[in-house]
């Protein structure tokens, strides 16, 4: 009777603090880690939205003749990209750079014009919503990374781009420790 | 021999250290709940839909069950609830031990530093030792508290 209640207070307890919780910190109850969680309101059987002029990027714009081609994978969620092939998308201004460390990470330095997409945090499938409704081509490659070795966050982040249509994501595999060996750019900060 | 063990004396120190070690433990995590969904999911071992839940409840039963163990508030199944909890961390350090998976603890949160694999799979080793004389801290409450057991 009494460890009941010693677990009922606790659930009580949870409740409240994460009621009362801040973004980052704030976690959704049901959590959505698994293959199928996709956020709901977007993806496969959902109109797309009409993409703005300036909103369209597409896989060549950017690119210099004679650059490495990325080709979508329509049948897997990501492939896995080398820092070199890294170092070209960024130099190419327009690939998008999605970060799926923790915010608080983020702030501590990021790849330069990276947004943050922390797969941990409550407000992810509100992020990937939004990203999904700015309209970009969904076939232009989007880089994303974590931390390397063996972080599982950018590959998480991946499915969940995928589920909604996002079909040339790439993983980059080293992650920020070998941006950071490479001595590339970084952005300390919330800014992109 | 048995004396001394059951004495009021040394079970009063043992809930103070057992108490305390949960309740930081517990206090760490609660800070960050999304650190330690990463940590729970790491393990590889709970439900992708139960992790969050689990995030957000253990460490306040960690915190809540340390104090009341503090207090003295029903302090055997306060010793018999983190004894519980204890098994349970030992067996899910284990397992990953032998699938030879290195994961962070995530005993005290999210952990600030970068380790190896090797050093992940050492620091493992080393927690399910410290679990284990945590666990046989509450089994002396335990054992020392055998007359308070509600018929």
């Amino acid at each position: 009777m009494d460890a009941f209640l010693f677990v009922a207070a606790a659930v009580l307890a949870a409740l409240f603090s994460n009621a009362f919780a801040g973004t980052e910190r704030r976690l959704k109850w049901i959590g959505s880690y698994e293959r199928g969680a996709a956020p709901t309101g977007v993806g496969p059987g959902v109109a797309k939205p009409t993409p703005g002029p300036e909103a369209v990027v597409t896989p060549s714009l950017g690119a210099p003749a004679g650059a490495k081609a990325f080709p979508p994978h329509p049948d897997k969620a990501s492939a896995d990209i080398s820092g070199e092939d890294v170092m070209e998308l960024h130099a190419r201004k327009t690939v998008p750079f999605l970060d799926a460390r923790r915010t608080s990470v983020y702030r501590d330095g990021h790849i330069a014009g990276a947004r943050p997409f922390s797969v941990w945090e409550s407000d992810v499938d509100e992020k990937v919503k939004a990203y999904f409704a700015e309209g970009t081509d969904q076939s232009a490659p989007i880089v994303v990374y974590c931390s390397g070795g063996n972080c599982e966050d950018s590959h998480m982040l991946a499915e969940k781009l995928y589920l909604v249509g996002f079909d040339n994501v790439l993983i980059y595999k080293d992650g920020y420790p070998d941006w950071i060996q490479r001595g590339l750019p970084v952005t300390k900060g919330s800014e992109p | 021999m048995r004396g001394r063990l059951a004495s009021e004396w040394l079970t009063v120190r043992v809930q103070f250290v057992l108490a305390a070690f949960f309740v930081l433990a517990g206090i760490a995590k609660i800070a960050d709940p999304p650190g330690f969904a990463h940590e729970i999911h790491n393990y590889g071992l709970v439900p992708g839909k139960l992790v969050n839940a689990m995030a957000l409840i253990l460490p306040w039963l960690e915190v809540i069950t340390g104090v009341g163990l503090f207090l003295g508030i029903a302090r055997r199944s306060a010793a018999r609830l983190l004894g519980i909890l204890l098994i349970v961390f030992i067996v899910a350090l284990g397992i990953n031990l032998a699938r030879k998976k290195p994961v962070d603890c995530g005993c005290f949160g999210t952990a600030k530093v970068q380790k190896t694999d090797a050093e992940r799979l050492k620091d493992m080793k080393l927690v399910i030792l410290r679990d284990v004389g945590l666990l046989l801290l509450a089994g002396q409450i335990l054992y020392a508290t055998k007359r308070e057991e509600r018929i």
